[in-house]
């Protein structure tokens, strides 16, 4: 059993975590796996949506999170603060972007402010699972597609309404037609 | 599958019962006078109770039931996920305020210097009295523990007491302060003169208000062998530790600068603020007010009359 370290206060992640870290395996061992979430954690805050193997991705998660949450608890003027960008995004840009558009951006977020989706993998190609991560309120169009012939849709409603119409229409044209045979004949 | 459903329902009668009846506890905490066992204080000078007196902030309160985080640690839980049930947390927090209201727990650090009285049937007194200086805190919950560090006869004594031991009888803390270090495991390589405290030293009264000092001693190890790597651990309360250049290489390699940067890790480790905003909202009130009767105990002890002069 261990005591809590309280040393460092920190706001809780809106999303689960795993209990143990990954290895994120390499030949230059744990500053390896440092290196590639600075890597990632970098072409995330440039791109704001990546798609990359699962792993790697979950685990970056995690890592951006905290760096957004620390960002808007501490603010740019904390040395530490900046000694933590400064650590985790390796081009300098971004952490002026970290701190001038997800700061402001995130502030009143209640939830996650990253979103991590499962992406197809690749066939015939490498078995390893892949996934598809981002920012949230990023100005692409949405990954996440509703179901198109869901009927609660409006486009779906319209043209239902449009096919009841049309058959209505012809309905009445057969009966008359009908009718009108059933006239002639007698 | 009816027998389970009955026995599920009884092991809930059981567990609300308990529920109840710690929360009777907690309630009556309030209402009820100190309890406090010790009452071994000396009476100080005059100078120092005039001192006393003035000063009405009270240490153990603060305004942000957050800053109890240091003073009171292990009420927050273990951080590891598997180990995390918030049912028997909450039953942990109400038994262990069960027992801060039966005995007085004073307030302590790694560094300072306790007296601890435990029930022993074979002692003499059928009462044992161990004085040290805490060189660990760990555990959480009822589960919490201190390791007291002294020198009798020459030969190092370690005890390890649980706070929350129904035979503890009396804790005393002799010497309120802090050292440099979360751990001071190095005192076992220290040589004897650091951890060496006399049984019958009396307790030392802090003004009331004053931060707790930080003794900021730096102690020179025995030389080796040791009994760990000390020179890896990065320890501040230690002056110069001289190893050989092997030992010196191996260090500089088993280096990890990116740990401190290591976000998953530092939150993994600690429990997040809204959890122990939580938690201590809980038991706030009910530590406060017992760190108020413990405060007024002392002021009476430590009160002496003034006498009158011609």
């Amino acid at each position: 059993m261990n005591q809590a370290n309280v040393t460092h206060l920190v706001s809780k992640l809106k999303f689960n975590i795993r209990p143990t870290p990954r290895r994120l395996k390499n030949k230059d061992g744990p500053p390896g796996r440092v290196l590639k979430i600075q890597k990632t954690l970098t072409a995330l805050f440039e791109y704001e949506r990546i798609e990359l193997f699962y792993n790697r991705a979950d685990e970056v998660r995690g890592y951006a999170e905290r760096l957004i949450s620390e960002a808007i608890r501490r603010g740019p003027e904390d040395h530490e603060m900046m000694d933590l960008a400064n650590f985790w995004i390796i081009r300098k840009e971004f952490v002026h972007k970290l701190f001038k558009v997800y700061v402001p951006r995130y502030q009143d977020y209640s939830i996650a402010y990253t979103k991590l989706h499962k992406a197809p993998r690749l066939y015939p190609g490498i078995y390893y699972k892949r996934a598809v991560l981002e920012l949230r309120g990023n100005p692409y169009p949405s990954i996440e597609q509703r179901n198109a012939h869901s009927n609660v849709l409006l486009h779906n409603l319209l043209l239902s309404e449009a096919r009841k119409e049309y058959r209505m229409e012809k309905y009445k044209e057969i009966a008359e037609s009908m009718n009108e045979r059933e006239v002639t004949s007698q | 599958m009816h027998g389970a459903l009955k026995m599920s329902a009884a092991v809930g009668r059981v567990l609300s019962q308990q529920m109840r009846q710690s929360l009777k506890v907690l309630k009556s905490l309030a209402g009820k006078k100190n309890r406090c066992f010790s009452a071994s204080v000396p009476i100080p000078k005059e100078g120092s109770v005039s001192n006393n007196e003035q000063k009405s902030v009270n240490r153990g309160k603060s305004a942000d039931p957050l800053e109890c985080r240091f003073m009171y640690p292990e009420f927050l839980p273990d951080p590891k996920p598997e180990y995390r049930n918030s049912l028997r947390e909450k039953l942990e927090r109400a038994d262990m305020m069960a027992r801060r209201s039966k005995i007085d727990i004073p307030e302590f650090y790694v560094g300072s210097i306790l007296a601890v009285t435990v029930s022993d049937p074979h002692a003499p007194g059928k009462s044992n009295r161990f004085v040290g200086i805490c060189i660990k805190r760990s555990g959480c919950g009822l589960r919490a523990n201190f390791i007291l560090r002294n020198v009798v006869d020459n030969q190092g004594v370690e005890v390890l007491y649980e706070l929350y031991d129904p035979t503890i009888q009396k804790i005393d803390c002799l010497r309120l302060e802090k050292r440099l270090d979360n751990e001071l495991l190095y005192l076992r390589d220290a040589p004897e003169e650091y951890s060496t405290f006399s049984f019958d030293m009396e307790p030392e009264i802090i003004p009331e208000g004053t931060p707790v000092p930080v003794n900021d001693l730096k102690v020179t190890l025995k030389p080796q062998p040791w009994l760990e790597k000390w020179e890896r651990k990065d320890l501040k309360g230690v002056r110069d530790i001289v190893v050989n250049q092997k030992r010196e290489m191996k260090a500089k390699a088993a280096l990890k600068p990116w740990e401190k940067y290591d976000l998953m890790k530092i939150y993994r480790e600690t429990i997040p603020e809204e959890e122990q905003k939580e938690i201590f909202a809980e038991v706030y009130s009910d530590l406060h007010n017992l760190e108020i009767t413990r405060q007024k105990m002392k002021r009476q002890r430590t009160f002496i009359r003034p006498k009158k002069s011609g």
